[in-house]
């Protein structure tokens, strides 16, 4: 089946090729850690910004295959060790696709615990059930097989990479793009004059989904996109 | 399973709740020894022929060809680099097996991978097992002529041994002493700690840790067990093989035949704790939560261990489960040797819920089987176990008895929230903790020393 030759964008023009690539990480632990929400917080704005991108937007990656109830680790901590579920909720509630650069997102998890830690002063130095490690991790980019030359062939590679390619395309790319959005929007806006498509693959709801339903949405989008 | 014999197991499974059921005097009158429930048995005299070594290509039905692939990328940035391994023994032991197998897959990869055991007397054994303890947080009162013995037999060792390979992997404090040898090439010198370092003896971490701030990095298996140190510090997980004999898919039809074996009934839910005989797995908490749980849900416990033959305490706690057990015929107590990795996996695909009660633990690679099973599993928050049960999202985290009696009879009762569980927790498994993800940590590791990007 040779769909590409209805697109009228790429019978128009040669399009840039959408090269599929992935990331692979190695955990470090840092030297930081937390036995207390006062800690955390002490540690929060010291920890080095690569501490903030594991806890939040690799650990995300790490859990892909949970649709339901696990958003960052600093969330996850709030509740698990130290059981606080007003904080955890205002640490879960933080996407990470708002954010374009770590030291905003850093920020915003600052602001929320200092400000839990002003109503609720008495569980800064309450022990917490477990101690939080603050880890970073080095990360590899590793390129795959899978070229897409025309929308067909999109399809096919977003059909065949590991979900970690999808990660690091959907998830990942905007605080390399420093825009509020990701590659695969960027290809269809950008070389397919595809605007629609590329708006509903930003709309997609990471958070109550695993990447493989995300993978999934994307596939139905650009299929759609192709009749 | 033949219609005759379901209905004769279903009867005698009859017999044996009413006979729980009735008095406690009725009970010894009726209940047979555990060993003497299994019917056609066995015999273990020897183990089993070695299974033959994986391949890389067979991992990919389980992670996906693009898994493979990256792999084959990142080892091709190596090529032609050599690492030695070095530890302690060929083989027993986690060490030894899980060099067994990544060896042979870093080859295929062409990363040229040799291994070296260190040699030494009992005196050095005796020593190191000595210092193995004591950094566990063991008492011990570091004596000269213990340093003295642990270093001559690393020097021994440094002069028999060639150092030549790109990268020298050093696993464990035994010959940690080694890194005397590093030239001022570039090469690179890991050491790859696989015990736990939490809460070590001062005198002994005192005496090793100069040495350790020579290597280049450091790997710990859990970020607990790590310590202040001026190296960089990296997280590997200890993994399973899928393919192994206690992980591999394996035939229904065996693992009905084992449990007929045992006397378990498959038609009741089943509860399993395989584990050592040992007091930090709290066997008998488990039989106390099980009885606690089975006072509303009907169930059978299986205790799957080994180590009561050749070690005395073994022996010792065995007598105890034993007795915590009772005439209780909805207990099975197995004691089984090493090599029944086949008859282990089994046993846990046959259960409804693996528990792993444990009140000390290392990693807990029991509870890595049990999830990659797709198993509903509950178990004791400590050592590196929370890094693999995330609670109420892969798995069930317990602190008590009562905690764990209440979760077995929560996942009893909610069987679709334990099969999310079982199957988050299979994925959990699939993403960190197997074999092929344990080859990625180390490839990457090499790569990121290589381009000299880790300080």
């Amino acid at each position: 089946m040779t769909t590409t030759a209805t697109m009228p964008t790429q019978t128009r023009m040669k399009v840039k090729p959408f090269y599929f690539n992935t990331s692979a990480n190695l955990l470090r632990i840092t030297q930081q850690k937390a036995n207390s929400l006062s800690e955390l917080l002490a540690a929060l704005q010291e920890c080095p910004e690569g501490s903030i991108f594991q806890h939040t937007f690799r650990t995300l990656q790490e859990h892909h295959f949970i649709r339901e109830g696990f958003s960052n680790d600093f969330a996850h901590w709030a509740l698990s060790a130290c059981n606080e579920p007003s904080l955890a909720e205002g640490l879960a509630s933080v996407d990470v696709r708002e954010f374009t650069s770590v030291a905003d997102l850093r920020a915003r998890f600052v602001q929320i615990v200092e400000d839990f830690l002003q109503r609720v002063p008495a569980a800064g130095p309450r022990a917490a059930k477990e101690t939080f490690y603050f880890c970073s991790s080095n990360t590899v980019v590793i390129p795959t097989s899978f070229v897409a030359n025309s929308l067909y062939e999109f399809a096919e590679g977003l059909r065949g990479v590991s979900v970690h390619c999808i990660h690091h395309h959907f998830i990942e790319a905007r605080l390399r793009l420093k825009l509020m959005s990701n590659d695969f929007s960027q290809w269809l806006y950008e070389d397919l004059g595809l605007t629609e498509a590329a708006r509903q693959l930003n709309r997609i709801d990471i958070y109550t989904l695993t990447l493989e339903d995300v993978r999934e949405q994307i596939i139905r989008i650009v299929e759609r996109a192709l009749i | 399973m033949e219609p005759v014999e379901s209905q004769t197991r279903a009867e005698s499974t009859v017999a044996e709740r009413s006979s729980d059921q009735s008095t406690a005097s009725a009970a010894p009158a009726t209940s047979l020894p555990r060993v003497e429930r299994r019917r056609n048995p066995r015999t273990w005299e020897t183990p089993p022929a070695p299974v033959p070594p994986t391949h890389l290509d067979d991992y990919k039905a389980i992670v996906g060809a693009a898994e493979i692939d990256e792999l084959k990328f990142l080892a091709s940035t190596l090529k032609g680099r050599t690492v030695k391994m070095v530890n302690s023994t060929a083989v027993g032991g986690g060490v030894a097996e899980m060099l067994n197998q990544l060896v042979p897959l870093l080859k295929e990869l062409e990363v040229d991978t040799h291994w070296d055991v260190i040699t030494g007397g009992n005196d050095f054994f005796e020593v190191t097992k000595a210092f193995h303890n004591a950094l566990q947080g063991s008492e011990y009162n570091l004596t000269q002529h213990a340093r003295d013995i642990f270093l001559m037999h690393n020097e021994q060792n440094r002069q028999r041994i060639q150092f030549t390979e790109d990268f020298i992997v050093i696993h464990d404090p035994q010959p940690a002493a080694l890194i005397r040898e590093r030239q001022k090439s570039p090469q690179r010198w890991i050491w790859r700690c696989h015990i736990d370092l939490s809460n070590p003896n001062p005198d002994v971490w005192g005496f090793l840790r100069p040495f350790i701030e020579q290597y280049d990095a450091a790997i710990f298996s859990s970020q607990s067990f790590a310590r202040q140190l001026p190296i960089p510090q990296y997280l590997f997980y200890p993994c399973i093989d899928p393919l192994s004999e206690k992980n591999k898919e394996i035939d229904d039809s065996f693992v009905q035949q084992v449990c007929d074996e045992f006397g378990i009934d498959r038609s009741r839910p089943i509860v399993t704790q395989v584990s050592r005989f040992d007091r930090a797995k709290d066997p008998v908490g488990v039989i106390q939560a099980f009885k606690q749980a089975r006072k509303y849900v009907d169930c059978q416990l299986v205790m799957a261990g080994g180590g009561a033959t050749d070690d005395p305490e073994g022996s010792a706690v065995l007598k105890e489960v034993k007795e915590a057990a009772g005439d209780d015929r909805d207990i099975i107590i197995l004691d089984l040797p090493p090599w029944c990795a086949l008859e282990i996996n089994a046993l846990q695909r046959a259960s409804t819920i693996i528990v792993q009660k444990s009140i000390k633990e290392g990693f807990g690679l029991t509870v890595t089987e049990a999830l990659w099973k797709g198993k509903p599993t509950i178990a004791g928050a400590v050592g590196g176990i929370p890094n693999q049960i995330i609670h109420k999202l892969t798995g069930a985290l317990v602190h008590s008895v009562d905690g764990c009696a209440y979760q077995i009879r929560y996942l009893l009762t909610h069987p679709d929230f334990a099969k999310q569980l079982g199957q988050n927790g299979h994925e959990h498994v699939k993403e960190n903790f197997l074999m092929s993800t344990n080859v990625r940590r180390w490839l990457l590791l090499l790569r990121i020393l290589l381009a000299g990007v880790a300080k």
